[in-house]
């Protein structure tokens, strides 16, 4: 009775503290589960514009005059030719892409996702660091939490009985879509 | 408690100040080369430099906004060539575009018409566009292991 009091206790505490973290990965990784489909880390927007002729203007005045038409004064990271027939100027956040001679922009925009990029920072370990070693410790947890939840209820409605089908579900399924993955 | 709280608050800014970016950020194991190879050398005579490591220096003029998993360096005249990491493992962010760069890698190339097949097989799916200006039948890029990104 002892040890299942300890086991109680354990999965009451470990899992009060890791919850907010727990909603934080499942909320991620749903998110990152469909990056076919979107992108849950940044919102890229893309827009067309006819600047004018560019025809005469010198290559080192390009990037100026381009800015200029666009009536932007911020001072570019770079502004290079990509070719003879594309010229492009690089913004915080911001590319503008323009062909040559006709002056046809596209002008990229990119900003983070609100939300989801600081949830998939933690979730992804973007940040490496400590935070790899406090990912470890939650990993830990989770696996506390899996094994300790195991053991909590005695009887038909533990392993007894109810929890010991759907633990063993809980296998079979993976294995399942394994074996039918691999095969 | 409240002895609790502060170590926390504490561990909390250490992870905090770790996260905060240098003037030079490092993406997986850095670079290692002293000297870069000029790109346009890489493309005019890429049979020399295949499976070698190579490090190329310059312009970040294009790269994954999904995954972060490549980015495009470019010279100043516009000769680009991708370095394409292993997904996950090294994350470009898109902020880097447009900052300067060393990357380092294996220099490789695969035929063109198998990229080309791959993409008609998994055509209805959604691709990112290429950036790169491959030319003739071999699509050329380097296996990278590793950058220095300016800031």
């Amino acid at each position: 009775m002892k040890i299942r009091r300890t086991i109680i206790v354990l999965h009451r505490d470990i899992g009060y503290f890791f919850a907010a973290l727990t909603v934080v990965y499942a909320i991620s990784g749903i998110a990152v589960n469909h990056v076919d489909d979107w992108n849950p880390n940044y919102i890229v927007t893309h827009q067309s514009r006819e600047l004018g002729s560019l025809e005469g203007v010198v290559p080192e005045k390009l990037g100026e005059e381009i800015l200029a038409r666009m009536g932007i004064d911020e001072r570019p990271k770079a502004a290079v030719p990509m070719s003879e027939k594309e010229f492009r100027i690089f913004l915080k956040d911001r590319t503008l892409s323009v062909s040559l001679p006709g002056g046809h922009l596209v002008d990229e925009q990119i900003r983070r996702r609100p939300f989801f990029f600081h949830l998939n920072v933690l979730h992804l370990n973007h940040a490496k660091g400590l935070w790899t070693w406090y990912a470890d410790i939650y990993a830990l947890g989770l696996l506390i939490l899996a094994l300790t939840g195991i053991f909590i209820i005695p009887g038909k409605k533990g392993l007894g009985g109810r929890g010991r089908i759907l633990l063993i579900l809980g296998f079979v399924v993976p294995a399942v879509f394994l074996l039918l993955t691999l095969l | 408690m409240k002895r609790a709280i502060l170590f926390l608050s504490l561990g909390l800014f250490i992870l905090t100040a770790s996260a905060q970016a240098a003037d030079v950020t490092k993406y997986g194991q850095g670079v290692s080369l002293d000297k870069a190879t000029p790109v346009a050398e890489l493309l005019a005579h890429p049979g020399e430099y295949m499976g070698k490591t190579v490090r190329v220096d310059g312009l970040i003029t294009a790269g994954c906004k999904k995954r972060g998993c490549w980015i495009q360096i470019s010279d100043d005249k516009g000769n680009g060539v991708r370095v394409k990491v292993e997904d996950g493992v090294i994350v470009f962010p898109p902020t880097s575009i447009g900052h300067n760069a060393s990357a380092e890698g294996v220099f490789s190339g695969i035929p063109r018409a198998a990229v080309e097949k791959k993409h008609k097989e998994q055509e209805g799916e959604k691709h990112e566009a290429c950036d790169a200006k491959p030319s003739g039948e071999m699509i050329y890029f380097i296996q990278g292991t590793g950058a220095l990104i300016e800031s």
